[in-house]
Formats: structure tokens, sequence, C-alpha cells
């Protein structure tokens, strides 16, 4: 399975949309440029300030499971955007958008969520 | 009126008639009379509900519009530029708020989380759900202590000028910021016009003066959308934070519970 698919410049309006909307920290760890989709199985899902966090296992280019920590938006934002805690819970098979961390570890910042049915949630501000 | 209105039938409730009959007497008395009773309460705009920061784009402060800098003094552009130079170097990149700390006054009236207005006699409180943080603002015509504490909301005295809520607030902590990389002196005034321009949208029109760090007036306006089914909700920020800064302000992210 390919781990990553690049998908290319986000728009600058929604990199900029973001760093305002994510009032906790800056984004300067975090790849706000581009987005990149990882796979897998969720094993964790935080529904707690100030932000909201998933943990994955994702399978890399050897097939080997790798675990992930994905920051999302706060429940305070999510909840007011469609999500609860129960959105997402262990054993789903997820493709996640995400901004990775700049220094290569594995991690990043949720920008959606993709489920088996096509179904998409967006967890950073979204216009369509 | 909603949340006024509940306080004032539970203020009922609770005493009978006696805060009814004695209402006209305080109100006489006070220098600042609107809201300075239960009775006089239900006379204040109706700013029930909560208020949600308004940064979509056309909004002002909202949106990609990046607020001008201020025209900082000498020895605060100086220290600016030494901010931004240690930016560079990967120093900077984060406030204190990473560390959960609230940013206080005047940051905290532009986060992108609502607020809520409460007004029991003789004041307005605002529930900012930011940090869960909470600000009191005094409208019974009492002056600011002569040397006031240093507190991260300040010490904020208010009154109402018809349905525009006027707010004079000083004594802040020393590390707050008036923008990014700019922060301020013991001389720092923040003055709030706050009222509705419509029937769901607030505007606050904030001016900041600080002679020891500012040479002229730093003046926002920013746009609150009224959401009436939304509550203010908790928001513990060392709940579960994996975005711990350094002292020197560089970006951390920790990966693992």
């Amino acid at each position: 399975m390919k781990a990553f698919i690049r998908t290319g410049c986000a728009l600058l309006a929604l990199a900029c949309l973001a760093t305002t909307a994510v009032a906790h920290h800056s984004t300067a760890m975090f790849d706000m440029q581009h987005t990149v989709t990882i796979k897998g199985t969720v094993t964790q899902f935080d529904w707690t300030n100030p932000h909201t966090f998933i943990y994955m296992e994702v399978p890399n280019a050897q097939g080997v499971q790798e675990k992930w920590g994905i920051e999302g938006m706060s429940p305070n934002y999510l909840n007011r955007n469609g999500w609860t805690r129960h959105t997402l819970k262990p054993g789903d098979k997820i493709e996640m958008s995400i901004h990775a961390l700049k220094d290569g570890r594995k991690g990043g910042f949720c920008a959606s969520v993709t489920f088996p049915d096509g179904k998409v949630m967006y967890n950073l501000p979204h216009r369509a | 009126m909603r949340v006024a209105m509940g306080i004032l039938l539970l203020s009922l409730a609770a005493s009978g008639t006696a805060a009814a009959a004695d209402a006209p007497h305080a109100a006489a008395a006070k220098s600042s009379p609107q809201g300075d009773t239960w009775a006089s309460i239900a006379k204040l705009p109706d700013w029930s509900g909560v208020w949600d920061f308004d940064y979509s784009a056309g909004a002002p402060g909202g949106g990609l519009v990046r607020p001008a800098p201020p025209h900082l003094t000498p020895e605060y552009a100086a220290k600016y530029a030494a901010y931004k130079e240690r930016q560079k170097h990967g120093e900077e990149q984060q406030t204190s708020t990473a560390n959960c700390v609230p940013p206080g006054m005047p940051q905290i009236m532009a986060q992108p989380y609502p607020v809520e207005f409460l007004f029991t006699p003789g004041k307005v409180t605002v529930a900012i759900e930011a940090y869960s943080q909470m600000r009191r603002i005094f409208t019974d015509g009492r002056k600011h202590p002569d040397d006031p504490d240093p507190t991260f909301q300040g010490n904020s005295i208010g009154h109402w000028e018809g349905d525009t809520l006027v707010v004079d607030t000083v004594g802040f902590i020393p590390t707050s910021t008036i923008a990014p990389g700019v922060g301020h002196s013991d001389q720092m005034r923040i003055t709030e016009r706050i009222r509705k321009i419509s029937d769901d949208v607030m505007e606050i029109k904030q001016t900041i003066v600080d002679p020891k760090v500012l040479t002229e007036p730093y003046t926002s306006v920013k746009h609150y959308k009224r959401h009436k089914d939304w509550e203010i909700e908790e928001y513990i920020c060392s709940q579960n934070n994996h975005d711990s800064a350094d002292p020197e302000g560089r970006a951390g992210f920790k990966i693992q519970e």
C-alpha cells in the first residue's frame, strides 16, 4: 500500500485561515502549504482541549505498521461543525489529509478525514 | 435579554418583591444608572446568546486581512526588530499560550472562540470560552484603584452611552502583548466601545494607548456574530496539550500520549 499521496499545494487562503483559527499555538511546526494523505487504522481519539488528538497505525512502504499522532481542532470548534466524540473510534479504517510535521516525525495536523463510504469530514476550516 | 431576564426571574423568586421595591432608590443614588438595578437591566440592549469572532473574509479584522502593525516608539521598534531577528533563528515561533498561559488583554478579545455578556446590577461579566477566562467590567460608578495589581484582564470600568458599553481598562501583567512581538508598559490603557450594529452583529472598537510604546493610538474594529443556540463551553488548555514551546518560543510537538 502506498502510504503517502502528495495532494499538492493547499490554497494559500486556507493556510492563512487555518493560522487564524488555530489560536492556541502557531502552525510553525507543520507544513501548512501542502497536505499529504495517510491511510490506516484509528487506535485512539482524544476529545480534549486544547486540541483533539488522533492516534493511527499506518503501514509504511514495506508494510510495517507505524504509529502516527495527529492533532485536530478543539472539541469546541468541531462540535459546532458536525463532529462528535464518536466521529472516530478505535478500529476505524480511514484516510486522513494532514499537514505533516516539518521535522519528519510521524505527526501532523488533520485537514480532513475520508471514510470508506467516501464521506469526507473537514477538520480545519474549509471553503468549498 | 433572555439571559438577563432569567437572572431577573431567579432574583425575584429568591427575594420576593423586596428587590423590585428597592430598585428606584438604588437607581437614583448611582452615578451610572443603566444596569445598576435588576429593573434597569431590563432596559439594556439584548446581548443574549453567545458571540463568535467573525474571522470570515470581509469582516473587519477577519479573513485574510492582517491588522496594520502599530506605530512604535524607537525603543519598542528596536525591540520588535530584535524579535523578528530571533524568529529567523527559530525562536519566538510560539507565545506562552502554547504552554497554556492565557494571553490576557487585549489578545484575549481576539480569539477564534465565542464570548458571552452577562448583566448583573453594576457589572457586566464577559465569559470567554478561550482558556475559560472571565472579565469583570464594573458599571456601578466606581473608579479604578489608585495602584491596581497587574492582572491578565486588567481592571475594567464601564459605563453605558445609550446602547454602547464603553470600557476603560488599566493594570496589565507585564508579559501581555499589543500585537505579536510588541509588548507594553505600565502606562497601557485600553478603551473598548461595544455595541450591536445589527441584531446579530456586535462591533467592538478597541483603542490602545501607551506613550512609552506607541506613537499614536492603535485602533482595531472586530465583528462578532450572534449564535443564540450556542453555549460557552469548557476549555481547559492543560487537559491534553501536545504543543508546549521552550523558553525561547521554539515550537514543540509531542506525538505520544
